[in-house]
């Protein structure tokens, strides 16, 4: 094993708190909200792949394809709301969007 | 002995459940026979009970209260005490009912009435012939009962209903204590059977027994109308005169003194609750004999004479002398219900006036109504010869020969009452019967004056019927000596009949000393006679009902309201009760109570409403609320960790 | 039919009948004789049941006393079994039950109009939860059909109420329920000590008698059990939730409320709380007697100041129960026979009175006392019927409440002879506020609104029903008190009351 599991974790770990921040800092934006989602599960699959790698099962990889898959799904999905949603109010400001609160 | 008892019993209180029931269906004639013949026919087994009467007899009719040990079944107890009451009561209350017949003709509610009447019988004979505390209890609340929904009787005036409230309430703080006292004698004797617990009189101790002694006295005290629960009897004469002769003068009030003297066995070995009893009855007496002097209603005179001689009763059994209480106390239910019934005459021939200013020369109008009255009132006065005399006598001859400073001073107190007696019972008699008949009504102060019968050309007579009930009890009234004379004169009967009843504290007095004090109660009542003859006969008269129309002076107005005890009790009781409830409802239950009940419920729905303003649908809040949330739990696992 | 299967039937007949109105649902005229019917059923069968319960059979049934048992396995994974067992306390409560349901649908015949058959169903439907709590003796199922009669009280109150109903009925809810649920953790919380200690998982209420508890914990189990009788009794401060309930619910609401859920927490307590925590118990005597004396005079008291003539009568209700309270508190075979009669008769009188209540704030439309005077002279029937009830109410000597009180009293005094002495003054405050009430609105002048109707053939039927149970338990108490006597005893004597 070249790179340590450690350090692994600790990359994951920092593109995670990246893409968090991201999320927090740009959280009046929709669309930059879903960059910083795309970013955290990034980290997440690179948890899954360097777990796979450290006890030789497949089972990581095979997460991270799935994890693939379902991202690109999901922003696809997600973008097409985003488009409709702009339709109806004209911005991506989240917080105009609150008419489900409780 | 068991038929007759029972159906002494059963026969008022069938009639009165009738009368109840379908009174207001029958025909009025079939209602009335039905009410007279159910008391009629209880009068006849009475006899008949005691005339087969040997030894005193328990009857057990069926199980009433009965949990564990404590068994209080319905059981009736025979014995003298019981049979001369059983007696007098059954005979006063059948002349009663043939006398209110005539009465209440025109009343429509005769079937609620005769109901009541029959009722009350049947509740006065269960408390004379209980065996045990829980079943005298409930003959005990029974005539209250009775009592207070005839003084109501005429429920639609405002102060017939308050008085027949008051009178129950009052009687009801006497209850009370009686209550207590039974239910203490079931605690320390384990049995409430009158006649067990009369045996156990050694077995129970000494404090325990001035305490029961002081109980039942206070329970007396209500029934009885004794100081200082005596405010309700003058009130209570709002109720119709039948009622008023019958429960409020010859049966009912004596109810607490059969109670003592039912009981004296038990408590007559305290000489504190003897002295307690003695001091109440001779308060007693002194004080509503002063408030009788100064009545203006009839009704109400008599209600104070009533109270100033069951005063004697008490102190008759305060003496130890339960034969003479006893004795007073048959010959006051006679001679009282006499005067009674004869009010009822004067105020139905004055068409329901009561004033006794107001009246005048009935003696030669209404003469069968005045022989009669004439007689209750020398009984009353205590005149030489009459029942009235011998009974009382015998009470104070008993508190003369107790001796000591207490009951020395007892016995003067009694003759200045005896005295009084005689002053105000021939203030009525020379009031009512004696001088021209009015002819210009006298204004009354405040009240409008109603038309007198004298001027709207309306007759003054009472019905035939009534003015006959009145001779037997005058009879009896003047003859009532006979049942125990004193022993110079004969046999004393009822001392002997009444002997078995355990505990009489007899004692004899030489013949000697017995005249000589009867000699002197005798001359006390000539003086009363006298003084009254001075005072309100001819000119006199004429003077005190001009002077009658004026406010009465202050001394004359604290006695005509009964020394303002009633105004005293309600700004010391009445109010504050009232006050503190309104004071309970509004302040502690709805304050204090239920709002901070309230007040939870609002803080809790508060926060809830706080907290779900966090749920404001703005997505950057649930972001940071979720990383600061995680960063809470990022920071509480270092902490553990590190 | 096995004997055991009776009580199952007792219990779920009201239910079946609730199946039974589903197909006339929108036909009141149907329903409403439908539900009577079966109200009527279930009566017969308490009374063929009183009439034909042998003496408690000797080894007949596990425990010394009962008369009818049943019991299955239900979930056994936790050990919670479908135990039911009907003895005299049972059987009493049963009778009363089943009368008082049936006086209830009649007084309510005409009262109701919309939504008349929903209104049957919640009564019969609170029937089997009322039932069932008399009759389990697996805690758990008695846990479940104390909740199961709170639900239909709810929304009795809250669909056909007066005033602030829906205040009320919550009120009414939250309180129960807020007692109930320190009830469940409590059962919970013995259930697992008994587990622990025996080995055995059961909430078999003659298994869990037998609980070794350590003092303290036990104290705060008969803490949260006392609490949640309590709120039901009512005992002073919780009974605040009473005068509201009362008087905005319908008439049949708050005959039912007065006369059976009243009773449950006091029978709770004689049936579960005293027996299972004696020591606990007696620790907190003191403060039972305090609040029952509290309770009679507090309530009687306030009844006083009251101008709703419900509000007056829920509050007399406060004071009765206080008698009740008392008598369990001592603890002495009298006393509790008392309570037991306190209960019944309480039910019986303060029943009549709200439907006496009912009946005319259904004509007048108000229940202000200062709207009525002299409806003696107005409607004398209705009249005497109130007179009567109210005599009963202030323990007139020959009518029902009297035995009660009296022996409650004499059993009190024995054991504590200032809380009995207190409670006696009782007897005078009550008085006061019944004949404020019988004058006000029976004598004096007449004052009502309108001229009203004296009472309907079937108003007077079962009035005199009512009244004449009253008189004959107040004349001759000797059946009922008999048929308490041995559960009574075996209580009282298992825990080591006072004799």
């Amino acid at each position: 094993m070249i790179v340590p599991l450690a350090h692994v974790l600790i990359l994951a770990g920092i593109i995670f708190a990246l893409g968090l921040a991201c999320v927090i800092a740009w959280r009046t934006n929709v669309i930059m909200m879903l960059i910083g989602i795309e970013i955290m599960l990034n980290a997440a699959m690179l948890v899954a792949v360097g777990g796979s790698r450290l006890w030789g099962a497949t089972d990581g990889q095979v997460f991270a394809l799935m994890i693939m898959a379902m991202t690109s799904a999901e922003v696809s999905l997600a973008l097409a709301l985003v488009v409709y949603l702009h339709r109806r109010k004209k911005t991506v400001n989240a917080d105009e969007f609150d008419s489900m609160k409780g | 002995m068991r038929l007759y008892l029972s159906f002494i019993l059963l026969l008022p209180l069938l009639g009165g459940i009738v009368n109840t029931v379908a009174g207001r269906l029958l025909p009025r004639r079939l209602a009335e026979w039905l009410a007279c013949t159910a008391v009629a026919a209880s009068f006849g087994f009475a006899l008949a009970a005691f005339l087969s009467y040997r030894t005193p007899v328990t009857v057990e009719l069926f199980r009433w209260l009965t949990a564990f040990d404590f068994q209080a079944p319905v059981a009736l107890y025979y014995d003298p005490l019981a049979a001369v009451m059983c007696l007098m009561v059954t005979f006063v209350s059948t002349l009663i009912h043939v006398y209110s017949v005539a009465y209440m003709a025109e009343e429509e509610d005769y079937a609620r009435f005769f109901a009541l009447l029959n009722l009350f019988v049947f509740a006065m004979l269960t408390l004379v012939l209980a065996e045990n505390l829980p079943l005298l209890y409930l003959g005990w609340e029974g005539v209250g009962f009775c009592s207070y929904a005839l003084i109501g009787f005429w429920y639609r005036d405002e102060k017939n209903a308050t008085a027949g409230r008051k009178a129950f309430i009052v009687t009801r703080i006497g209850d009370f204590a009686f209550g207590i006292a039974v239910i203490w004698l079931f605690r320390m004797c384990g049995t409430i059977s009158i006649t067990q617990i009369n045996g156990m009189g050694t077995a129970v101790p000494a404090g325990a027994i001035t305490l029961l002694g002081l109980l039942f006295l206070v329970g007396a005290m209500g029934k009885s109308a004794q100081v200082p629960l005596m405010v309700w009897l003058p009130d209570a004469m709002a109720g119709p005169t039948p009622v008023s002769a019958l429960i409020h003068a010859a049966t009912m009030v004596t109810a607490g003194v059969y109670l003592l003297a039912r009981m004296f066995p038990l408590i007559g070995s305290s000489a504190t609750a003897l002295a307690a009893i003695a001091v109440t009855g001779g308060v007693t007496a002194f004080y509503a004999a002063t408030c009788a002097l100064a009545q203006r209603d009839l009704k109400r005179a008599l209600a104070y004479s009533t109270i100033s001689q069951i005063g004697y009763m008490v102190l008759g059994v305060g003496c130890g002398a339960v034969t003479a209480a006893t004795f007073h106390l048959l010959v006051h239910a006679f001679f009282k219900a006499l005067l009674f019934l004869g009010a009822g005459c004067v105020i139905a021939a004055m068409h329901h006036e009561q004033d006794i200013f107001r009246m005048g020369g009935l003696a030669r109008r209404l003469p069968l109504t005045f022989w009669p009255f004439l007689a209750g009132s020398a009984c009353l006065a205590g005149f030489p010869f009459t029942g009235g005399f011998f009974s009382k006598d015998s009470i104070l001859a008993a508190a003369w020969l107790k001796g000591g400073a207490l009951y020395g001073s007892l016995y003067l107190l009694g003759m200045v009452t005896a005295l009084l007696t005689a002053i105000y019972t021939f203030r009525l008699v020379y009031l009512v019967f004696a001088g021209p008949p009015l002819t210009v009504p006298p204004p009354l102060m405040g009240t409008p004056t109603p038309t007198l019968p004298h001027q709207g050309g309306g007759s003054i007579e009472a019905p035939r019927l009534m003015e006959a009930m009145l001779i037997p009890l005058a009879l009896l009234g003047l003859c009532g000596g006979v049942l125990n004379l004193p022993a110079y004169l004969g046999e004393g009967w009822l001392a002997g009949f009444l002997a078995p009843v355990p505990g009489d504290g007899n004692m004899e007095a030489s013949s000697g000393l017995e005249m000589v004090l009867q000699g002197i109660a005798g001359v006390v009542a000539l003086i009363g006679l006298a003084i009254a003859h001075v005072r309100y006969s001819g000119e006199r008269r004429a003077r005190l009902i001009e002077a009658a129309v004026g406010p009465p002076s202050a001394m004359v107005a604290f006695f005509q309201n009964g020394w303002y005890v009633d105004a005293l009790y309600r700004f010391l009781f009445v109010r504050p009760y009232e006050a503190l409830a309104r004071f309970f409802w509004t302040r502690v239950d709805e304050g204090v109570v239920d709002d901070s009940l309230d007040r939870f419920a609002a803080l809790l729905g508060a926060t809830g409403q706080g907290l779900g303003r966090w749920t404001n649908g703005r997505v950057s809040v649930y972001i940071l609320s979720l990383a600061a949330g995680a960063a809470l739990l990022l920071a509480y696992l270092a902490w553990v960790v590190l | 039919m096995p004997a055991e299967m009776l009580l199952t039937v007792l219990i779920f007949l009201p239910l079946a009948g609730c199946l039974l109105l589903v197909p006339v649902w929108n036909r009141p005229h149907l329903s409403r004789p439908l539900a009577l019917g079966v109200a009527f059923l279930e009566l017969a069968l308490a009374g063929w049941l009183y009439a034909a319960a042998p003496p408690a059979a000797p080894g007949g049934t596990p425990l010394p006393g009962f008369f009818l048992w049943a019991d299955h396995p239900w979930i056994g994974r936790f050990g919670i079994r479908y135990t039911l067992g009907l003895d005299g306390l049972s059987l009493a409560m049963v009778l009363l039950t089943a009368f008082i349901t049936a006086v209830a649908m009649v007084v309510s015949w005409r009262a109701i109009t919309e939504r008349v058959t929903l209104h049957y169903f919640l009564i019969l439907f609170m029937e089997t939860g009322i039932m069932g709590v008399f009759l389990s003796l697996d805690l758990f199922l008695f846990y479940l059909f104390w909740e199961v009669m709170l639900i239909p009280m709810f929304l009795l109150i809250g669909i056909w109420g007066h005033g602030r109903r829906i205040y009320s009925a919550v009120k009414f809810f939250l309180y129960t329920l807020a007692g109930s649920l320190l009830m469940l953790l409590a059962i919970i919380g013995l259930y697992l000590i008994h587990g622990a200690a025996s080995g055995v998982d059961t909430f078999a209420l003659p298994a869990l008698v037998h609980t070794p508890i350590a003092p303290a914990t036990a104290l705060w189990l008969f803490a949260a059990f006392l609490l949640a009788f309590a709120i039901k009794v009512p005992v002073f401060p919780l009974h605040t939730w009473l005068p509201d309930a009362h008087t905005d619910a319908p008439t049949a609401g708050s005959v039912i409320l007065a006369a059976l859920l009243l009773k449950t927490g006091a029978y709770g307590l004689i049936r579960i709380g005293i027996p299972v925590f004696p020591e606990a118990a007696r620790t907190l005597t003191p403060l039972l007697y305090a609040l029952g004396v509290i309770g009679i005079v507090y309530g009687s008291w306030v009844a006083f100041a009251q101008t709703d003539m419900k509000r007056l009568v829920a509050y007399s209700s406060v004071g009765h129960m206080g008698f009740v309270v008392l008598g369990i508190a001592a603890w002495t075979p009298v006393s509790v026979s008392g309570s037991v009669i306190q209960m019944v008769n309480h039910g019986i009188t303060t029943g009549a009175l709200f439907a006496l209540v009912g009946i005319l704030d259904e004509r007048a439309h108000t229940r202000e006392i200062a709207a009525f005077g002299g409806l003696w002279g107005q409607v004398p029937l209705y009249a005497f019927f109130f007179f009567l009830f109210s005599l009963a109410s202030l323990g007139l000597p020959g009518l029902n409440n009297f035995v009660g009180e009296f022996l409650v009293l004499t059993g009190v005094f024995r054991a504590s002879p200032t809380a009995a002495c207190l409670a006696f003054t009782g007897i005078v405050v009550t008085l006061v506020y019944m004949l404020r009430l019988m004058q006000e609105v029976l004598f004096v002048t007449e004052r009502s609104p309108m001229p009203l109707a004296d009472l309907t053939p079937r108003e007077g039927a079962v009035l005199a029903v009512l009244a004449l149970v009253a008189i004959t338990l107040g004349v001759y108490p000797a059946p009922l008190l008999d048929l308490v006597r041995e559960p009574v005893a075996l209580l009282t004597a298992a825990t080591g009351g006072t004799p």
